[in-house]
This record gives C-alpha cells, structure tokens and sequence, in this order.
C-alpha cells in the first residue's frame, strides 16, 4: 500500500481499535469484594435508583453497600433526574429499589392532592394502595425527615419582617424563588405554597443545581431559597428557616421503597438490613452526611462506607 | 417520540410557555441579548487589531496559533471554567461567566478570518492604490476592507454561530436562556418544554446562519455573479473551518474563498 | 459569611485528585473512545457520500447543504431533538457526535479528491487504471493531505463536543465537569477541562505529525496536488 495510504489506514484502524477496546470502565458499579460478608444469596439483581441530588446518592449507596455485604448482588443506577424519572425506572424495570420520602411520594402518586399529614403512620397508610397498584411496596419508614426549606438571608428577613411562610405570602409575593428543578412540581414546593398559603412564586422561579442554591442565596441573586431540612448549611450562613405554621410540609421520612417481587423473593435477608439502616437514621445523621457531601465535598461512596462502618452494619 | 411531540404541543398551548420568568419569549430574547452583545464585543475586540496586522503583513503565527488555541479548547470547558472563578471573584452567577466565554469563544474566527482577509488583498492593488498616492488609512478603508470584506463576513458568521450554540451553555451555570428548558428537560419526564427550546435554539442558529449568508450575497455583488452559489456558500464556511495549519485551505477545491489560514469555528 | 462559601475552597485540590485516578483514567478512556468511534463511522459515512459526490455532481450541493444544516444546529439543541426519539445514553451520544463530522469530512474528502490534478489522471487512466482500482491507488492516495486534514479538524472538534455529551450520560472527561458544575466543586471541573484540552492538542499534534509523514512523499512525487 502507498505511504499516505497507509497512514490513512494506521489512523483508522487506530480509531476503530481504540473504540472497540475497554467497555471495561465501571462508573457508579461499586461492586466490591465481600471480605468476610455473608455468603451470597440468589436472586435477581438489585438495582437502586439514585435521583439526581446528594442526600438521594448516599442514601442509595448506604442500600447498597449494605445489601452486597448481606450477600445480595446489589447495584446503584442513575435515574438522571426526580421522582418522575425514578417512577418511570420503576416501571421498566431498570430499578428495583430507591430511597425515598413518604409524603412526597404520596403526593406524587395521587396527583398533588393534599392528602398527606405531618403523621407518617397516617401518610404512609395511604401511600401503599398506590404502591400496591404499582407492584410495590413499602418499608419501615426511619425517624429522619428530610422535607423542603423556604430560607432566606437574615437582612431579607428583617428588611420585610419575614418568619413564617404565612409572612411570606403576606410580603413576599415579588420574591424571586430559586430551588431544584423539580420544585414546579413537587408538591411541598411551589404547587404547596399555592395550595396552602396561596402564594405563586412559578413566575420568578429560576431552577439551579442544589449545590449552587446556597451561593445564589448569597449574592442576592435570589431572594428565597428551596433547600433541604437537612441542609447543614442553614445554620452555618445564619439563614432564616421560615416556620411552615400552616403545615404544608408533611411527613417525609425516608423510606425504602421496592418491587414486591424483590420482597417475595429475598424475605427478610433484604428487609432485614433495610430496616436496620432505617432504624439507625435520624434527622441529625442525615445533616451530618449531606454536610460532608455539600461542604467536604466527599464521594457518596465514601460518606456511606464510613457511615456504615461508624453504626456497625457489614458493608462492601 | 410521539410522546415527546405531544407534550410539547400541550406545552405551548399552556400559559407556562409564555408567562413568567421561564416563558419562551423571555428565553429567547435573553438568549438574543446575550449573543447580540458578545459578538458585538468580539468584533470590537479583534477586528481592529487584525487589521492592523493584516495591512502590515505581520503576526502570521499569532492568526494561526489563536485559531488553533480557539479550536482545541472545548466551549463547554470555558464556560464551566469560568464558573467558579466568577464565583470566587463575587461576580453574580451566570451572566458573566457566560458572556465571557462567549466573547472568548467569539474572537478567533473573527479575528483569523479579518486578518487573513485583510493580509491577502492583491499586492498589486495595494501598489496600485499606494501610486494612486493613498494614505494607509485610504488604503485600508476604500481598499484592503473591501476587499477582505467576504472573510471579515465569514468570520463574523461562523463566530454568530457559534456564540448562539454556546450562549444554551449558559444554561448549566445560570444564566437562563434556550437552553435551559433543554437542560432541565433531560431530567424530567416530561420532554415538552425540552423539544420546544431544541427547536427554537436550530431554528435560530440557523436564521442567523441564513441571516449571514444573504449579507454575503447582497455584500459582495461579484458572487452572484459566480454561479456555484450553493459550493461557494458551503466552502466558504469549510475554509473557514479549515484552521490554519498553515496549509493553504481549500486551494484545491477552487472553492473562491481566500487560500491561507483561515479561522477554525467548532460546532457549538 | 458568604465568602467562606466559595473562598476557602481551593481552586485544584490534589488530594482529590490523587484519590480519583481511577476515575480520571476511566473518564480518559471513555472520552477517547467516544472520539474514536464518531470520527471512525463519520468518516465511512462522509466517504460514502463523497463517492456518491463525484460520480454524480449535482449531489454535492444538497449533501453538502444537509451536513451543514447539522452542522450549524447547536450542540445542546441536537441533543434536545435526539433524546425524546433516543433517550440518554450512547447512541444519543454518537449520533450527534457523528453528525457533526460530516460536513468537514465530506468536504475534505472531495476537495481532496478533486484535487488530483488532471494530468496525473489521464497519465494513470493511460496506463490503464480504472474506476475503483484508479480510486483506491490513485486519487485516495493524493487526496490523503487534505482529508487527513479533515480529519485532524473533525477529531480535535469531536474531542471538544465530548464534554458537552456528559449531559447525555456518556462523557469522558465532560463527566467530570458536570459533577463539578452539579456540586459548585471546581476541581473536577478544573481537570475535566485541563484534560479534555490536553487531549485535543495532543490528538492535533498525532495529525501533524502524520501529516509530515504523508507529505515528503507527495513533494517528491512532484505533486502539491491535494495539499490541504
């Protein structure tokens, strides 16, 4: 073959080659070794649904971790999004199991009607006939709650006398509203605050990245904030968490939601651990690792290795 | 994707697409202003001096070393780059890290492009004017710009572009624009807003695109006149492509465009 | 106050990057691949229609015409018309990534072609070479300056639009990029952009050099035919 011939050919079998090769990079598949866990147990896969902010990662992580140490083979998938993406995951099968909140997901499934209440029993009674009709089911839900923040800055809240979200409807209506995507939709956020104090922020919402929510509050370039209960840095900033005295926000315990044929199959070797992980959970726990993620800027896969180490629970 | 197209048409034919703070006219205007206005900046920026060089003939190197600076650095790289420098230095979130990568991004293919347009008018009209007794500012006015005027046309093209792709960047750190119903869209469900903004941020960068390639033609009379409209149109836009390696572009093909190193866009 | 946010943060930290090799190493990987293959299919396919090009010239408009209207839709956008028909993930990826080659592919491939000059035909044609046979021994070889060319633009351009296709789900070092962006954390994004660079010059350097190889061939043969 001619020379540049033969140059054209080297830099496509080159590209071919290096395009062929690999497809052996693993990204979120953290399926290491069990050093002295259980002994496996057959079943299908176990693929937990993360959605798309830090709590939900590390929660999803602590599941897995903690499954594989029982010997189940166990998995954390992506959903790349919200609750709607998660319930669509669930739906093709891509995933099997996630973390989530009771009343939110309440709220979700029935459509924003308002059912929910700030009694978990009571919330979650009436969340699974919805899952029942899905194929799913619910488990012990833990302590910690993890519902929607309205905060804002100190001089915010001074400047216009802000405590309540009830002040807030009064005063506030020209507010510019800043939170996670999802906010539009989610019941305890902007369709809530209509719902309950009838104040409409939709207009002046502007969605940002979790992460970035905190220092847009900062610089001015949003006057309320949507973070999280369990947000660390509420305090820190000296923001002002503004009181919910309508009680729109409900019960969102973190729950472990997944097929029921999941539960069928494993029984008590899945929920077993997943009850456990619940019952260690607290509201301050989950500040304490959302701040490790937010702040240190730590991996999910670290904070809940530590953190299952920390309560004694085998991970892998 | 039916899915998709309903939702969409469902979409617009609600009050969210054309009220409040997301509403597509809002969307789209911010996204114009910002174009608007970085392109406007860039060519400020990089024509004077490219002109200068040109006129002299001097500063080769730096046309082609810019452009190919321009070429590798990834749009999307400058963007998010600039995110938490704007942060760290108390800038407000997204419009300036935005604008100044767009500026950035703007100014290799209008300066390489002027330049080069300038640097190779005919020697021998430039002689001619010079023993018509014209002044170098004549000189470059009645005659290097004219002349260059294709590829300072070009480059401002290919620079307009781009920008607008680059402008729905923005999205990811803020500053919201087109692209932002895009970027949350791939997180949702629902794909109405998603396929609306995709459609509007084409169908502008291809006005703008359009918008350009009738300048060119009412610009430069002798082009109409030329015939392989379609080839010229496509290959000015290749050559301009064709970053200065210091090979001379697009001779081969015939294409009319200015053989030399022309600036190099990316795709936004 | 709200300086601690983002001031103690350091710009690059080490440490990071030290306990994410793997990471990194993965993220380089995958990028190079996703390049690897849009630039291996695009050119098939830009080569295709190049072929169809010459023999039948009033194709090339409208080709060329069809490339360039893709090629001038912005990134984001071709993304946003993809992944409702596509969903997330590779082929979403590929397709954009693809698209976006064709036109200097295909542009480069028939400058190149009808560059060979007229006389080196029919010298070639005389000696009694024909169709395929003249394509393949012939004309690709003269062409090969310029759409190596092409090819040098359309990978180093590939390499830069990899890291806006992380928003997909498949993208190299844009992966890191984007979880910096998503944490308000400036050191992946700081090595995801570093890196991402790093790998388009050192692609673009692997084409000049190439090109250098081709070249003293072609200025030997007595050709400056097809010289882009």
């Amino acid at each position: 073959m001619t020379r540049p011939m033969r140059a054209l050919a080297m830099v496509l079998a080159t590209a071919t080659l290096v395009a062929a090769c690999g497809g052996d990079d693993d990204d979120d598949d953290t399926s290491t070794g069990d050093e002295g866990a259980a002994e496996a147990i057959d079943g299908p896969a176990v693929n937990i649904g993360a959605q798309d902010f830090g709590e939900s990662a590390i929660l999803a992580q602590i599941y897995q971790q903690a499954l594989n140490g029982a010997g189940i083979d166990a998995s954390v998938a992506e959903v790349g999004g919200f609750r709607d993406l998660l319930f669509a995951a669930f739906e093709s099968g891509d995933v099997n199991l996630a973390p989530d909140y009771v009343a939110s997901q309440l709220e979700f499934l029935n459509d924003g009607a308002g059912e929910a209440t700030s009694d978990v029993d009571e919330t979650l009674a009436m969340l699974e006939p919805l899952l029942a009709e899905r194929d799913l089911a619910a488990l012990k839900p833990s302590d910690a709650v993890d519902t929607n923040a309205f905060v804002v800055t100190q001089e915010t809240a001074d400047d216009l006398g802000l405590e309540t979200l009830s002040d807030l409807a009064e005063k506030g209506q020209d507010l510019t509203l800043g939170g996670f995507q999802d906010c539009e939709e989610n019941a305890f956020c902007i369709p809530g605050l209509k719902r309950v104090y009838e104040l409409d922020l939709s207009g002046s919402f502007t969605p940002l990245d979790n992460a970035v929510v905190g220092d847009t509050l900062a610089s001015g370039d949003i006057d309320v904030a949507v973070l999280t209960t369990t947000d660390g840095r509420i305090e820190d900033e000296g923001w002002v968490l503004l009181e919910d005295d309508q009680h729109m926000l409900a019960a969102d315990n973190v729950f472990p939601v997944l097929t029921q044929e999941l539960v069928d199959t494993y029984g008590d070797d899945l929920t077993g651990v997943l009850d456990e992980i619940s019952g260690e959970l607290s509201t301050d726990e989950l500040t304490e690792l959302n701040k490790r993620y937010d702040v240190d800027k730590d991996d999910a896969e670290d904070i809940a290795a530590d953190w299952l180490d920390d309560k004694g629970i085998s991970g892998a | 994707m039916g899915d998709a197209w309903s939702d969409m048409l469902d979409y617009l034919g609600g009050d969210a697409a054309w009220s409040g703070n997301n509403a597509l006219q809002a969307l789209l205007w911010a996204h114009v202003k910002l174009s608007l206005f970085a392109i406007v900046v860039a060519a400020l920026v990089a024509i004077p001096p490219a002109v200068a060089l040109g006129h002299v003939r001097r500063g080769g190197l730096l046309a082609v070393w810019i452009v190919n600076v321009g070429r590798a650095i990834p749009s999307f790289a400058i963007v998010a780059l600039l995110f938490p420098i704007s942060l760290r230095w108390g800038f407000r979130l997204g419009l300036w890290p935005t604008l100044i990568a767009l500026v950035l991004l703007a100014v290799p293919p209008i300066f390489t492009n002027t330049y080069t347009g300038v640097r190779d008018v005919p020697p021998d009209a430039v002689d001619a004017a010079r023993g018509m007794g014209m002044r170098p500012g004549e000189l470059v006015r009645k005659v290097e710009l004219p002349v260059a005027l294709p590829l300072v046309l070009t480059g401002l093209r290919v620079s307009a572009v781009q920008v607008v792709a680059t402008a729905t960047l923005g999205a990811l750190v803020g500053y919201r624009n087109l692209g932002t119903p895009i970027v949350s869209g791939f997180q949702r469900a629902n794909k109405g807003p998603l396929l609306a903004a995709a459609i509007a941020v084409a169908a502008l960068a291809l006005l703008v695109d359009g918008a350009f390639a009738l300048a060119d033609r009412r610009a430069i009379p002798w082009r109409r006149a030329a015939g392989r409209q379609a080839d010229v149109t496509v290959d000015a836009r290749i050559d301009a492509t064709i970053a200065g390696s210091g090979t001379p572009a697009g001779a081969a093909a015939g294409s009319g465009a200015a053989a030399g190193a022309t600036a190099g866009s990316l795709p936004g | 106050m709200t300086a601690a946010l983002t001031a103690a943060e350091p710009f690059l930290r080490w440490d990071w990057v030290e306990d994410h090799t793997d990471d990194i190493r993965s993220a380089f990987t995958e990028h190079l691949q996703l390049t690897a293959i849009a630039v291996a299919v695009g050119f098939g396919l830009a080569l295709a229609m190049a072929l169809v090009a010459i023999r039948w010239r009033w194709t090339y408009g409208p080709l060329a015409g069809a490339c360039g209207v893709l090629y001038s839709v912005p990134s984001l956008a071709l993304f946003g018309l993809l992944v409702p028909v596509l969903g997330l993930g590779l082929v979403t990826a590929e397709v954009a990534l693809i698209g976006y080659t064709l036109l200097i592919l295909l542009r480069n491939i028939v400058a190149g072609l009808d560059g060979v000059e007229p006389a080196v035909r029919e010298a070639a044609d005389g000696m009694g070479y024909e169709g395929w046979r003249r394509l393949l021994r012939i004309d690709l070889p003269l062409a090969a300056p310029t759409i190596l060319a092409g090819l040098r633009i359309a990978t180093v351009t590939t390499v830069g639009l990899v890291t806006v296709t992380a928003l997909v789900g498949e993208g190299g070092f844009g992966d890191l990029i984007n979880d910096g962006l998503g944490r308000n954390f400036s050191t992946p994004i700081v090595v995801g952009t570093v890196l991402s660079v790093a790998l388009a010059v050192a692609l673009d350097v692997v084409f000049v050099v190439l090109e250098r190889l081709i070249s003293p061939w072609l200025r030997a043969g007595g050709g400056g035919a097809g010289r882009g």
